[in-house]
């Protein structure tokens, strides 16, 4: 019963994000557990005042909807069985919302205020609580309810972003935790029946508006956003073998990082954008070095020697130390080595392959690919105490990135014999997975946060 | 696999028959030369070959299997490859102005910056034993494309059999 119950719930959920996401996107998403953690919230659709435009440039509430919901935290309620439709908090039954078990309501008004130009009020409302403020040296509850109420504005172009940006403003009124709504997500996307077969794209964080940033007759691979989230560095075999790239988003400009001899592989830019970490094999075998991207001097981080693999360096959010992966003891295990050099210590023991780590925000924990009996899975290992928990269920799951505020991770997988992207939430509770119309997709990285 | 197992039964045959024409070139380079010059002048039979055309024909039938197949996760060359590897290294080593290429490849298993560093070293494995038949390294160039450039795209188990692999490609 209760997988048939969830399985109603995916159904319903498929149909609402089908209807919500339009054609500009190439990628869907179908969330496949996970909604039974999620907290009931409304989000009332949006009043809209045109002078020019008949509609707004697109449906707010069902865009912040439809985010919510996919961060796994929220189950945001269907228009048709909302109680009321107010547009202001004034205008709010609380009783009629607490009736329906509605733990918070968004209210808001988009107004056009010259053509193609919006005003985008809104408010968050608990149902329950009223916020509590001091009156004479004590705390009582007011009768207040709004959590938060915000008044902005957005062109036609930006409107949709700008949309993001309500969604993580509402998220961390919420949660207490910055929303990743507003991010965008690079990827690889492979069409064997294309001339040039591998594109480098980003889209937003819900797979819309995808933009394709280079597309090659050779592979591609690796990328990895600058801090900024102004550029990317991939690795691209357009010369017949694997060399790296750093390419700004938004003019195009590329220019070449490495191409020694051997493979160049694995970038990744440090949190304060002054080094870049790579795997060289130019002095024989696959080892970590960092390139001092002022300066343009590599410096060799690991020296492991003869026939090891040492790869897929990654910076602490501290920018102190790098994980990185390494067979030094006969199989692929996360080894730590400080920035400054010294003798790497190893880091998992769990399982009889790790790979591709990376720290979480809070630097508490690892993120990682482990494969246990011959199965491949995103796992976490919180780093105090050793202790590795499995996130996923899918198949051959790899190249994991986490949103900047840690909530979830962005994988590879293959499902139904294509490659897919697929998410989960970083507790392991909430499972999406994205498929895209054509091609296999590969690769992703997910941006920083792109506003402070 | 059908073409899998005849290119296992060229090697067989094949490399014996080069390696036996092998041997008797060099003592028999100055009797093919007049031999050749004779029947060209005498009779309209198509000249016999000498030993160096025939190893050169053994051999280059040899070498008509580029491919060299590993087992999950490894990166050593299997036994039945060395005879295949002693053609290619014969042919190299007789012109030191040819190069060529090896490309490592994985399957698409693990992550593919570990596979990336994994077809090198496959690669350098089948370098290493050229090397060790006289090659001259300057000749040989490894290129790894990890799980990037697979020969059967598909996701299963006798698609990842054909894609570990080093593929020994002669260049211009």
């Amino acid at each position: 019963m209760r997988t048939v119950n969830r399985l109603r719930k995916s159904f319903l959920v498929l149909i609402a994000i089908a209807a919500s996401i339009s054609a500009q996107a190439d990628i869907d998403i179908v969330i496949t557990d996970g909604m039974n953690f999620a907290r009931p919230i409304a989000i009332v659709p949006f009043e809209y005042k045109g002078t020019v435009s008949a509609n707004p440039p697109h449906n707010i509430a069902s865009v912040v909807a439809a985010d919510l919901r996919r961060s796994g935290r929220f189950n945001p309620m269907a228009v048709s069985n909302m109680p009321e439709r107010p547009i202001s908090y004034d205008e709010i039954n609380l009783e009629a919302w607490k009736a329906k078990g509605i733990e918070a309501v968004v209210v808001g008004t988009v107004e056009e205020t010259a053509a193609g130009q919006f005003k985008i009020s809104y408010q968050l409302v608990d149902v329950f609580k009223p916020k509590q403020q001091m009156v004479n040296g004590e705390l009582v509850s007011s009768n207040n309810y709004v959590l938060l109420d915000r008044v902005g504005s957005a062109s036609e172009q930006n409107f949709r972003f700008y949309t993001h940006q309500v969604a993580d403003n509402i998220y961390e009124a919420l949660t207490g935790e910055k929303g990743a709504f507003a991010t965008r997500i690079a990827y690889v996307v492979v069409d064997r029946s294309l001339p040039r077969p591998f594109q480098l794209y980003m889209a937003d964080s819900d797979g819309y508006n995808p933009q394709r940033i280079y597309s090659s007759e050779e592979a591609i691979m690796s990328p990895a956003w600058t801090p900024d989230g102004r550029s990317l560095v991939y690795v691209s075999f357009e010369n017949g073998r694997s060399e790296i790239y750093l390419q700004q988003i938004y003019t195009g400009e590329r220019s070449m990082i490495a191409s020694f001899p051997g493979i160049n592989s694995a970038p990744e830019v440090s949190p304060d954008s002054k080094q870049l970490a790579l795997t060289l094999s130019k002095d024989g075998n696959a080892e970590i070095y960092l390139l001092d991207l002022t300066t343009r001097k590599f410096r060799r981080l690991t020296n492991t020697g003869t026939n090891v693999i040492d790869t897929e360096p990654t910076f602490s959010p501290d920018g102190k130390w790098i994980l990185f992966t390494s067979d030094r003891g006969g199989r692929p295990q996360i080894y730590r080595v400080s920035t400054r050099g010294g003798r790497p210590q190893r880091i998992t023991f769990e399982g009889e392959y790790n790979a591709s780590p990376s720290y979480t925000p809070d630097g508490k924990s690892i993120i990682l690919v482990n494969r246990t009996n011959g199965v491949y899975h995103i796992a976490k290992q919180d780093i105090e105490t050793g202790i590795m928990q499995v996130l996923t269920d899918t198949q051959l799951d790899e190249s994991p990135s986490l949103a900047p505020n840690g909530s979830m991770v962005i994988y590879a997988t293959v499902y139904n014999g294509r490659q897919v992207l697929a998410a989960v939430s970083t507790d392991g509770r909430f499972k999406a997975r994205l498929p895209a119309k054509r091609g296999e997709v590969k690769a992703p990285a997910w941006s920083p946060f792109l506003f402070q | 696999m059908s073409i899998k197992g005849l290119g296992k039964s060229l090697i067989v045959t094949l490399p014996a028959l080069f390696m036996v024409a092998c041997t008797s070139t060099d003592t028999d380079t100055g009797p093919a030369t007049t031999e050749t010059t004779e029947t060209s002048t005498t009779t309209q039979q198509p000249a016999p070959k000498t030993a160096e055309e025939l190893a050169m024909e053994a051999n280059e039938q040899a070498r008509e299997q580029r491919i060299v197949y590993f087992d999950f996760d490894d990166s050593t060359v299997k036994a039945q490859y060395q005879d295949l590897l002693k053609a290619h290294a014969w042919y190299l080593s007789r012109n030191p102005a040819t190069q060529v290429v090896l490309e490592g490849h994985t399957d698409e298993r693990g992550t593919p910056e570990y596979n990336l560093a994994l077809g090198e070293r496959r690669g350098n494995s089948v370098k290493d034993i050229l090397i060790s038949y006289g090659v001259n390294s300057s000749q040989i160039r490894v290129v790894s494309y990890g799980e990037e450039k697979p020969k059967n795209p598909a996701h299963n188990e006798s698609a990842w059999e054909e894609n570990r692999r080093a593929v020994l490609s002669y260049e211009g």
